[in-house]
């Protein structure tokens, strides 16, 4: 318990010693190598090690505290970085993008309602292929007026361009954060990179975790590279965004190829993603599936799929129920994109049946978005393999074990039944 | 060959101020200029003043040669023009060299006119065109000033009573004969040419209009001057003011098409392609579009000028050259007379208005015509006024209307009224 | 050949007085002669006003043209200067100049003219009614002349209009190191950010969002400046872009105090999108979605004055600007230039549009000039630390009827609506005389700072 720094003493006491991660060893060395916080604590932490020239925020619950610690990490001089108070969420990501124009390496954070007013540069961002890293402490979407959990945000804006990782763990998200970077700024990618974490669950749920060594971060993420490509920059003028396409000239050409481009960026994408993970997992000792995680899936029947922190109440039941002899699995989405389609369909080729668990709906489809995606990629599996759509923990709705015991029963309806084109409400009883 | 975007033939008014028109439009075409005189360009309206010896001969060019080399123009001295090849854009200079042009301007002015007189060429005689024949004139009318001589000039121009003015003050005994039945024919009206004769008069001058010089005879080292009514003088000096005539020597067999002078269109082009030509050598359209004598005074040779080298350079903003329109200002014996644009025809119908104040003995003399309420033509002697607004209400046919006693009574402040009006 | 300093001349100012000419004729006389006038003030009884006869300093003088003496001609300080060595007295000349500017004096024995008394015009000093002004736009436009032009040289612009003036003059005084913001407008149309891959100017240019100009610029100045790069953050952006859709990134950055050049460029309306209202469309005016018909009267709203919007923002510098008075809008280029080094920095140019409102498009400089003689167009000047101030007298405004004539986009209106506008604009003189009267009288100091934004108030001593 020695090298456990109470956080709260570190940052109340603006007249004590200042802790600058791997700038100075004699700090260093009361640099909290273990902590006990929250997602929100977590993610911002990440951000200090990241180094980012340029972090842009507006407050939105659940997502406001992180922004708190960002800013308090700012005003210590625990993190060198120009801190924009900007005044929404549509300017918070247009600093950005001036900035990482201007070589700046970026951090933002969002989430529900902050990010639909953020729309119109967010899905202009990818567009830039500018490598700004974000947050999305998942929130639902209003109405009805909610400030809850839910990943009804993240879920919507899949089509626009971001790279989207979905965080499990506390861990997780400081480590993805800090890995996020090394994805975006690859130079085959040039993509941002939103890191979600749910709201409530992990944004307010506190537990121990490790904070990486900032020399070592410093040398695994090396030092930015964000605007080779596209400048505004005096020292080397040049026209960003010029009008493009239209019937003449190489327009439409050069149209193409930059949607062509981008979707490269994306496949390329796949590949980075796992090498990053790969080495943090040999620096840091701590291994995610980069990808898509298969859990216990050996002889297994059926399996769950989920995606973000309720894959920890699922993994209870999936235990659970081993214990009881039924031979279930589980199978939990990180990278939905790009989207993970070998890497899932390898998962899925080893069960005869799935059930997805959304916290999001996909109203048209009277399904969830992740069922939809599974059914996409099923399509290309060896087999036919029936798929339950299941939608749980909107608003911010307890998903617990018992929850999944019965997601895991009704999964196992489609081993001998059809599969019913209704979604399962799992919170529709709940008062 | 030689290669040039732009040959400019000539180096007096008109062709400087085309050169400057075409650098104003364009500042990377090469550009030559071809002077036939050995000397840097001198303006032939300020030769009297050199006769006089107001003008000191190093003072009198136009530009300097630095001025030339700013512009990046190629300024050459004593290459006349032999002959011109337009079918191959090809000039023959007398030396025998040969020059390519893209584009080029005739601006090679006017020679003296010799009038066709019996005995002219076996006696010595004087022209004042170049600098040359104002130093030579100089040099003889001092002497001629200091011996008391006769001085015998033909013409009564401008440049035969200017000289004949140096002439009496240097001293000699001066007559002027003009064949027209007044000095300075289609400069002024018949009053304001009285007026002027009179001067001359009272300061010695014998003026002999509407008579011919029908014979020179050689007389000593002078002549003796035979009249059409049999009357003679004696000359020591005999000057030829007779008029120019346009210096196209070299245009023969080239195309371009000559008349009383070089014909040009509104734009100073010549019947040649990539051929423009401007000032004393074209015939020059008068703006009335009557029989008003045009052309051969300096603002029309700058006008032209200014109007070839923008057509040539392709400025967008040139306008046609409007025709030429009559102005003179002329200081006679520390007096003044000015004249802009013509005169009303002798049978004039009744929407000419002709005003005049100061007849016989008044302190001046002014003469208004207007056709239709708008400004055909001002003369004034010993009357300030400012002939470049008159032109330009002559030009713009103003409507001068109701302003027309006040134009008579003040023209000065009441044309720059009305110009300020029009101006701002 | 540079253009020069000129005496400019208001006929409606002048009285006739003759004090000009008094003052003229006492600098140019010697103990030997009393010299005549190079100024010459004469009455027009036709048109019942006054006139000036008086050397004009022409850029191409055709008065030397015609000098057969070379007598004549324009030096490196602009003025026309006559050589008394070379002249003969021919007065060719005084055939060679329409403004009667060089004339022949029989005092003095030879053509006269006037040389702008080595840079302080006497008869300029002499006019008490404001009706002659030594104008030295032309010095200005020399030494903007003698910088980069950042444009490329064929614009996608309408005929007439004056945002290529607004573009070119910006930038050669702003300069390369500057990062340019232009968004979906008329600048863009133009081709600023270029067309397919070409490029339209000589510094980095992008199109933000419409939404989004001032906070991209935060960035961008920002992350420049955490890298000690003294880098110039400017935007070119229309009313819509700069007062509408983007005013909430605008009032961000202009509150948060970050260093931005922001020019707004107000047209009045969505111009480059054919001719939409925007929140700074007049009252009455005709647009494409205030049309004129049965019912419809054209907009029904008055303009927002988003220039004193953004004074309440307490930036460091706000400013209104007309391209018919090109000194000032250099000087309050300048100044804004200079404030946005330490903070916001807000520029209104009013930019008649040729195609959007409606007039010949010879015509543009006549109608910005009439809207500022009108007072509807109103020039003035905000700094944090001094107040607001008037750019020029508003006391006596021609009627707003002869700005409203001029243009198509209010040729519908009726007597009711004329008469709205003329209250509209009277009463935003009468705001803005308040406010820089505020700052005129010591007695009123201590209440302008709690009105009026003002950072330092011990510096002003009120």
């Amino acid at each position: 318990m020695n090298d456990v720094v109470e956080k709260t003493a570190l940052l109340a006491d603006p007249a004590g010693e200042r802790i600058v991660p791997g700038t100075d060893t004699a700090v260093a060395k009361k640099a909290p190598r273990i902590l006990v916080c929250d997602g929100n604590e977590a993610a911002a932490w990440g951000v200090v090690l990241s180094r980012p020239d340029m972090v842009a925020v507006y407050p939105i619950t659940p997502q406001s505290s992180l922004a708190e610690y960002v800013a308090q990490f700012v005003a210590d001089g625990v993190l060198d970085a120009e801190l924009v108070e900007a005044e929404g969420e549509h300017s918070v990501l247009s600093v950005l993008h001036g900035a990482a124009l201007a070589g700046a390496r970026t951090y933002t954070a969002s989430c529900g309602q902050g990010l639909a007013f953020m729309f119109e540069p967010y899905f202009r961002t990818p567009n830039l292929r500018l490598p700004i890293v974000m947050s999305i402490v998942n929130r639902d979407g209003i109405t009805p007026q909610c400030v809850w959990g839910g990943q009804q945000d993240a879920m919507t804006v899949r089509e626009v361009g971001w790279v989207q990782l979905f965080c499990e763990t506390v861990q997780e998200v400081l480590d993805t954060i800090v890995m996020a970077y090394r994805i975006a700024e690859d130079r085959s990618v040039m993509l941002p990179v939103n890191v979600n974490h749910d709201g409530n669950y992990l944004s307010n749920g506190i537990v121990r975790i490790e904070l990486p060594d900032q020399t070592e971060v410093d040398d695994f993420l090396g030092t930015p590279d964000v605007n080779w490509h596209a400048a505004l920059d005096p020292d080397r003028p040049m026209g960003v965004d010029p009008l493009t396409g239209g019937a003449t000239g190489p327009g439409p050409a050069l149209f193409v190829g930059y949607r062509r481009g981008h979707c490269e960026g994306m496949q390329n994408a796949l590949r980075v993603i796992v090498e990053v993970h790969e080495e943090w997992a040999r620096r840091f000792g701590r291994r995610y599936a980069p990808l898509v995680e298969e859990y216990r899936l050996d002889g297994a029947d059926h399996a769950l799929v989920t995606i973000g922190s309720m894959a920890g109440a699922a993994k209870d039941a999936v235990d659970a129920a081993r214990d009881r002899g039924e031979r279930v699995g589980l199978i939990r989405i990180k990278t939905l994109r790009p989207f993970p389609l070998d890497a899932l369909v390898a998962a899925l080729d080893k069960v005869r049946a799935v059930g997805v668990v959304d916290r999001a709906v996909s109203y048209g489809w009277n399904s969830g978005p992740v069922h939809q995606e599974t059914l996409a990629a099923l399509q290309h599996c060896g087999h036919r393999i029936p798929c339950l759509s299941l939608i749980g923990g909107l608003a911010g709705a307890d998903l617990t074990q018992t929850h999944f015991e019965r997601a895991i029963a009704e999964t196992a309806k489609l081993l001998d039944a059809p599969c019913p084109r209704e979604p399962v409400w799992l919170n529709a009883e709940d008062r | 060959m030689e290669l040039f975007d732009y040959v400019v033939l000539g180096a007096s008014h008109a062709g400087l101020e085309a050169l400057r028109a075409i650098r104003a439009h364009d500042a990377d075409g090469s550009i030559a200029v071809l002077d036939r005189e050995a000397r840097l360009p001198v303006s032939p309206t300020v030769l009297p003043y050199v006769v006089s010896g107001k003008c000191a001969a190093d003072r009198v060019a136009l530009r300097e040669r630095s001025w030339f080399d700013t512009q990046r123009v190629d300024y050459r001295q004593q290459a006349a023009a032999a002959a011109l090849d337009t079918a191959n854009s090809r000039l023959r200079l007398a030396d025998g060299r040969e020059i390519s042009y893209g584009k080029l301007l005739l601006a090679t002015g006017a020679a003296p006119a010799l009038p066709p007189i019996e005995g002219l060429s076996d006696v010595s005689f004087h022209v004042l065109r170049t600098l040359d024949d104002a130093l030579a004139l100089r040099d003889v009318a001092s002497k001629a000033g200091r011996s008391a001589g006769r001085a015998v000039v033909l013409g009564a121009g401008l440049v035969g009573m200017h000289a004949a003015e140096n002439l009496v003050r240097a001293g000699a005994g001066v007559t002027i004969v003009e064949m027209r039945g007044q000095v300075l024919p289609g400069y002024f009206d018949p009053l304001a040419a009285a007026r002027i004769e009179a001067v001359f008069r009272d300061k010695g001058v014998e003026v002999l209009t509407g008579r011919r010089v029908k014979q020179v005879a050689p007389r000593d080292e002078g002549c003796t001057v035979l009249l059409d009514d049999g009357e003679a003088r004696d000359a020591d000096l005999l000057l030829a003011a007779a008029g120019v005539r346009p210096e196209v020597s070299y245009l023969a067999g080239s195309g371009v098409a000559v008349e009383r002078g070089i014909v040009v269109d509104e734009f100073m082009r010549t019947v040649a392609d990539n051929v423009w030509a401007a000032g004393d050598v074209v015939q020059t359209r008068s703006f009335f579009a009557d029989g008003t004598p045009a052309g051969g005074i300096l603002p029309d040779a700058v006008e032209q000028g200014r109007t070839a080298g923008m057509s040539m350079a392709g400025d967008p903003g040139v306008r046609p050259y409007p025709g030429g329109v009559s102005l003179n200002t002329y200081g006679f014996f520390g007096r003044r007379a000015l004249s802009v644009g013509r005169d009303a025809p002798e049978q004039a119908g009744s929407e000419w208005d002709v005003l005049v104040r100061g007849g016989e003995g008044a302190d001046g003399y002014l003469k208004l015509v207007l056709r239709e309420g708008r400004l055909q033509g001002i003369f004034g002697v010993d009357v300030l006024f400012d002939p470049g607004i008159m032109w330009e209400l002559i030009l713009r046919r103003v409507e001068i209307g109701a302003r027309r006693d006040a134009l008579l009574e003040n023209p000065q402040d009441t044309a720059r009224a009305l110009m300020s009006g029009l101006w701002r | 050949m540079s253009a020069t300093p000129t005496i400019s001349f208001d006929p409606a100012r002048c009285d006739g007085c003759g004090d000009c000419m008094s003052a003229c004729v006492s600098a140019k006389s010697t103990v030997e002669y009393i010299a005549q006038s190079r100024i010459r003030i004469v009455r027009d009884d036709e048109a019942g006003c006054w006139g000036v006869a008086q050397c004009r300093q022409c850029g191409d003088p055709r008065c030397a043209s015609v000098c057969p003496a070379a007598a004549l001609a324009k030096g490196d300080d602009g003025i026309v200067a006559w050589d008394a060595e070379r002249c003969v007295n021919c007065l060719l000349c005084t055939a060679g100049c329409i403004y009667g500017g060089i004339a022949f004096s029989p005092a003095e024995g030879h053509v006269v003219k006037c040389d702008q008394c080595a840079g302080a015009p006497q008869c300029v000093s002499a006019c008490t009614r404001g009706a002659l002004r030594y104008v030295n736009a032309a010095k200005l436009y020399n030494r903007w002349g003698e910088l980069e032009d950042l444009f490329v040289p064929g614009l996608g612009g309408c005929q007439g209009c004056n945002t290529e003036l607004i573009m070119r003059h910006t930038l050669r005084r702003v300069g390369p190191n500057t990062v340019l913001a232009t968004p979906p407008g008329c600048i863009p149309g133009m081709g600023s950010v270029g067309y397919n891959g070409m490029l339209g100017c000589k510094v980095p240019v992008f199109h933000p969002l419409l939404t989004n100009t001032a906070s991209m610029l935060t960035g961008i100045r920002r992350q420049y400046r955490r890298k000690g790069r003294k880098v110039t953050a400017l935007a070119l952006a229309g009313d819509g872009g700069a007062g509408d859709v983007g005013f909430q990134s605008l009032s961000g950055a202009a509150e948060r105090g970050e260093q931005i050049l922001f020019v707004c460029v107000d047209n009045e309306g969505y111009m480059n999108t054919g001719a939409q209202r925007s929140g700074s469309t007049t009252y009455g005016a005709w647009t494409a979605t205030t049309p004129v018909g049965d019912t419809g009267r054209g907009k029904t709203q008055d303009a927002k004055n988003l220039p004193l919007l953004m004074m309440w923002h307490g930036c460091e510098y706000v400013a209104t600007a007309s391209t018919a008075f090109m000194e000032d809008f250099y000087a309050k280029l300048e100044a804004a230039l200079d404030a946005s080094e330490r903070g916001f920095a807000y520029l209104h140019l009013y930019s008649p549009c040729t195609s959007g409102w409606r007039f010949p498009s010879a015509s543009n400089i006549e109608v910005a000039r009439k809207a500022v003689e009108t007072n509807f167009a109103l020039l003035w000047e905000y700094r944090r630390d001094r107040g607001l101030r008037l750019s020029r007298d508003i006391d006596d405004p021609a009627p707003v009827t002869e700005y409203l004539e001029l243009l198509g986009k209010f040729r519908h209106l009726d007597a009711a609506q004329t008469a709205h506008i003329q209250r509209h604009v009277a009463a935003q003189a009468q705001v803005l005389r308040d406010l820089a009267g505020m700052h005129q009288d010591d007695g009123l100091s201590h209440c302008c700072s709690s009105i009026v934004p003002q950072a330092v108030r011990h510096e002003t001593g009120g």
